[in-house]
């Protein structure tokens, strides 16, 4: 019998999800389970199947220093950081850069963008788009997201229903890969603003689109397999992301620049 | 005030999450963390030891959140999935155990297979699991639960239970097979309805 026959992979399955698998059958189930899919797919059910069955157990509060602990061991550290782009340049303690890792992971920032977030996050923008691909009026908010604190691309929005992205360099992606931009609301999942170039700007009209960002705190682009996400949901690496700066709609004088 | 029970909520959470979102990822560990940690003591059966599968568990949650998205399972089973083998690595040590490797005989060199989809729902996953584990015969329910809830070993099970290990064994592939057939049955006459 091979491993690549259902019944067995079915069999092996539930004993590795059951728990009754020894160590030395489950470190190399293990193994085999990183690269087969059968095999994948076979535990995926059996987890399914059996999983449900710890809802039986009564809950019981674990104590508040895990928490803390879990906490001290992420600490400025964010998903996806296998990527290149975010490798390097923590901190000894995990300090990040203050304007992406303490913006991101402050609760200040999920409550409420920071004035002073908003006024560098304008202040970055304008001094990119002086002369640029922006129409001259003022837009409606403007993002510039981040990566390790360097400005990688700046997202605007010129006016209803129309999104402006700019890359400050071209992004060196796989070809086989798509950048995805999304818009992080208030409560609920992030939203998909689409797909964007890799090499310079894109223009993005949306119907729908003011509402979309009405709620929105943030903007982040992820990888993505070719054509987006399979999910609707960011499923890829983050590679940078910035706050969402509103401007206050009846005072938009002309700047001089 | 969203209800912290919902797949939804716990979607958003972990979706946010993977976004590198503190405050979600905060929320998520609030809303699991007794269901998990009591299903880590039951196997692990020692507090420091849970408190550590927990940690480890979160770390991972939180780095492969993004991950969760392609798992295409309810979010509790998800986070219960890695906390169970966490707990399962750690009670299944070489110094937990003696060997036996009946059940790899035939790891060879593996082909890829096909992925086929997997789609699921916690509540009606739950309901379909407590009905078949009902229609299992004594022995073999009691094997399986112990396995599952207390994360003992074939060997464990039958002192558990005073009964010789190939008995034991016996029960519980029958009782996994049983279960197959009643889940998959299941699964069937749901996606004719």
């Amino acid at each position: 019998m091979k491993l690549d026959h259902p019944e067995l992979q079915s069999r092996l399955a539930a004993e590795y999800v059951l728990g009754t698998m020894h160590g030395g059958a489950r470190r190399r189930f293990d193994e085999y389970l990183r690269h087969h899919r059968g095999l994948q797919a076979a535990v995926a059910r059996w987890e399914a199947h059996l999983t449900p069955l710890a809802e039986q157990i009564a809950p019981i509060n674990p104590p508040s220093r895990v928490w803390r602990r879990i906490e001290a061991r992420i600490n400025g550290k964010i998903p996806g950081n296998k990527s290149p782009l975010s490798t390097g340049n923590l901190g000894q303690n995990g300090a990040r850069s203050p304007v992406l890792g303490g913006l991101f992971q402050s609760l200040f920032f999920w409550r409420g963008l920071g004035m002073g977030a908003s006024t560098l996050a304008m202040g970055l923008l304008v001094s990119i788009f002086v002369g640029n691909v922006m129409p001259t009026h003022d837009p409606m908010m403007t993002a510039v997201l981040e990566d390790q604190g360097v400005a990688r691309m700046v997202v605007e929005q010129p006016k209803s229903g129309m999104l402006m992205v700019k890359m400050v360099k071209p992004w060196k992606t796989a070809p086989s890969n798509s950048l995805q931009l999304w818009v992080m609301p208030k409560d609920g999942p992030p939203r998909s603003i689409g797909i964007i170039n890799q090499d310079g700007s894109t223009k993005i009209n949306m119907q729908d689109l003011d509402g979309m960002l009405n709620d929105g705190l943030a903007f982040a682009l992820s990888k993505e397999p070719m054509g987006g996400s399979p999910t609707g949901l960011p499923t890829g690496m983050i590679l940078c992301k910035g706050v969402i700066a509103k401007m206050p709609p009846k005072q938009a004088p002309k700047q001089q620049i | 005030m969203p209800d912290p029970t919902t797949n939804e909520y716990l979607i958003s959470l972990l979706s946010r999450t993977s976004l590198g979102d503190r405050p979600a990822f905060n929320a998520l560990y609030d809303a699991a963390k007794s269901k998990l940690f009591a299903v880590s003591l039951r196997i692990v059966r020692e507090r420091h030891i849970a408190e550590e599968v927990l940690q480890d568990s979160f770390v991972k949650i939180w780095h492969h959140a993004a991950d969760y998205a392609a798992a295409k399972s309810a979010p509790m089973t998800w986070m219960t999935a890695i906390v169970r083998n966490r707990s399962l690595d750690i009670v299944r040590r070489p110094q937990h155990e003696v060997a036996d490797h009946d059940d790899f005989f035939a790891l060879n060199m593996p082909d890829e297979g096909p992925t086929p989809p997997v789609q699921l729902a916690s509540k009606r996953d739950q309901a379909q699991i407590v009905r078949c584990m009902k229609g299992l015969d004594d022995e073999q329910h009691k094997a399986i639960a112990l396995a599952f809830f207390d994360g003992l070993s074939h060997s464990e099970v039958a002192i558990q239970l005073k009964r010789p290990l190939g008995t034991v064994k016996t029960h519980i592939r029958r009782g996994l097979l049983k279960l197959k057939d009643c889940l998959d049955g299941h699964v069937n006459e749901g996606a004719g309805a």
